[in-house]
């Protein structure tokens, strides 16, 4: 895509050109009554080949259908369907939890319960820093206020929830 | 009174709605309304044709509406769009509107041999109208074009260049008498020291009236801007200025301010309202008998002011790197005049130049008017026409060179 480019008209409104890979262009004009216009410009072409005049409600669900809102191709679905399994969490840690006292290695957090640290973040205590421990190694103790990033699967990770905060989910 | 008025309203909705069924701008329309039923209206077979008459309301109704133009042109302006591409609209627009003044003031100063007419007709016959050039633009399915953005960025230079044009024009006029200059130009400087002021400290002004309108009801906000408006008028009196000049000054300061987009909306209703009786007012003071003595000068006016809008449009698109069909459709875009000429006609009107100034401005709107539209349309033909030429041109060098190799 070669990038989009936004001009003002004053006195008409607001235009959007589109540059598309191909080399053609689509230009976009929001009027300030509030119609759009749609413009495409062929390849090397300073006249528009056509256009077509929206009203507001009409350029809203065109730009709905052509943003996926209303129907999403195959390839999208499959996508979202790999990411769907994989959940990444942020967990408090709780003073009177399972995990306290405990390193990432005693736990086996991976080999029993398929979930991966991703990084501990710690409070600062009195007015110090943040500071954050990315992917951590298997001896960092869990301590009570660590903030923990954990990636797995969702059911994994309601199990690690339990043993972090007390709670489940 | 009330008669009067909504047999006005009546006729400017007639024409409102005639421009908008065969999709023109309806100017021209008002216009010839308010020749042909005012008070100079023809008699036919003994019967008067004149239905409205141009009374003290229609007057303060009139004046209101250059006002609410005027204040509405500027509040619309956006110096940060303009100070994006200040470089190309600056120098479009001195080419464009340089070169078309000073024609305008030679041609004034041909016909006339006096001062305040050349001024008087170059200001008619310099600023091409936004509402008119614009309506057209959406019409030829252009707005996408690249080089409309330069038509529209020289509009905007325009209408900055006639508020200069009427504080001084006005300043001359009212003090015209041995040493009219020196008036002229003082109005001049201060109309720069407020466009100045406008332009440096815009957003710190904006914000001194934020303070004032900010958080106020809709109704307080329309009152208070519109007494604005009535203060803007009545000191730019005070300062020897045209009113409309307060008026457009006025409009440019509250665009920086919040409310902007705001009084944009509540304003467009009184500009539609007032406007349309200012046009019908306009025409109401012509006597189309006169026609006949100004057709000369109307003629050349109009000649002159398409071939030099299509000289200066396309030397400012060649300056502004605009090549081929995008610089004459430039050139052809821009031709038809509309509100400035009228105002300024009023203008030299209410200052008692007599010598047909107003049924010359009235029949050359007219005349643009219906011959810009063409223009536009053809330009591409007019463009693939300078192409066969060039063309021509090439081939015959060609073959001049072509025994030789």
């Amino acid at each position: 895509m070669g990038g989009i480019k936004e001009a003002e008209l004053p006195g008409l409104g607001k235009k959007y050109q589109v540059e598309l890979e191909s080399g053609e262009s689509v230009v976009v004009v929001i009027y300030d009554e509030g119609h759009r216009e749609l413009f495409y410009f062929p390849a090397h072409e300073s006249e528009p080949a056509f256009s077509v005049t929206l009203t507001d409600q009409e350029a809203r669900q065109i730009g709905s259908i052509i943003g996926g809102a209303f129907y999403q191709p195959k390839m999208l679905e499959r996508l979202e369907m790999a990411i769907a399994e994989l959940r990444i969490e942020w967990l408090k840690v709780a003073p009177d939890a399972q995990v306290v006292g405990k390193s990432i290695g005693d736990l086996h957090l991976r080999k029993n319960l398929g979930v991966t640290v991703i990084a501990i973040l710690e409070e600062g205590q009195k007015g110090k820093k943040k500071t954050a421990a990315i992917n951590p190694g298997p001896g960092f103790v869990f301590a009570p206020g660590q903030t923990v990033v954990v990636a797995g699967k969702a059911g994994n990770i309601e199990q690690f929830q339990e043993m972090a905060t007390g709670k489940g989910a | 009174m009330l008669v009067n008025l909504s047999i006005i309203f009546l006729l400017a909705s007639l024409a409102i709605l005639i421009a908008k069924k065969i999709k023109y701008c309806s100017i021209p329309l008002l216009i010839l309304l308010g020749i042909f039923l005012g008070p100079n209206a023809p008699q036919f077979w003994g019967t008067n044709l004149s239905l409205i008459q141009n009374s003290e309301s229609v007057e303060l109704l009139s004046r209101l509406g250059v006002l609410f133009l005027l204040f509405y042109l500027g509040l619309e302006f956006s110096i940060s769009g303009v100070v994006r591409n200040s470089k190309t609209i600056i120098k479009g627009g001195s080419i464009y509107t340089g070169l078309n003044f000073l024609r305008g003031l030679a041609l004034g100063w041909f016909f006339f041999h006096s001062w305040p007419f050349a001024l008087a007709v170059a200001g008619i016959t310099t600023v091409s109208s936004s509402a008119i050039v614009t309506r057209l633009l959406v019409e030829a399915k252009r707005t996408a074009n690249p080089e409309t953005e330069l038509i529209l960025g020289i509009m905007v230079y325009e209408d900055i260049f006639m508020v200069f044009f009427l504080s001084v024009f006005s300043a001359y006029l009212t003090a015209q008498s041995s040493s009219a200059w020196l008036p002229a130009v003082a109005g001049g400087l201060i109309t720069l020291a407020f466009l100045g002021a406008i332009f440096f400290l815009g957003q710190r002004l904006g914000i001194c009236f934020d303070r004032l309108l900010n958080k106020q009801s809709a109704e307080a906000l329309v009152v208070v801007a519109f007494t604005f408006l009535l203060a803007s008028a009545v000191l730019a009196e005070a300062a020897r200025l045209s009113e409309t000049v307060g008026a457009l000054l006025l409009g440019l300061i509250l665009a920086e301010t919040s409310q902007a987009k705001k009084l944009v909306q509540m304003f467009t209703p009184f500009r539609d309202l007032f406007g349309a009786v200012f046009f019908l007012s306009f025409g109401m003071q012509i006597d189309y008998r006169y026609f006949l003595t100004v057709v000369d000068i109307t003629a050349w006016a109009a000649g002159l002011t398409i071939a030099g809008n299509l000289l200066a449009g396309v030397l400012s698109a060649w300056a502004c790197g605009y090549r081929g069909a995008a610089a004459v459709n430039i050139a052809g875009a821009m031709i038809a005049r509309g509100e400035f000429a009228i105002i300024v006609a009023g203008l030299a009107a209410s200052a008692g130049m007599a010598g047909g100034l107003q049924p010359f401005a009235a029949l050359y709107v007219l005349v643009l008017a219906l011959v810009s539209p063409v223009l536009m349309k053809r330009s591409r033909a007019l463009y693939n026409f300078f192409l066969r030429l060039r063309k021509i041109a090439v081939k015959t060098q060609e073959r001049e060179i072509s025994p030789g190799a």
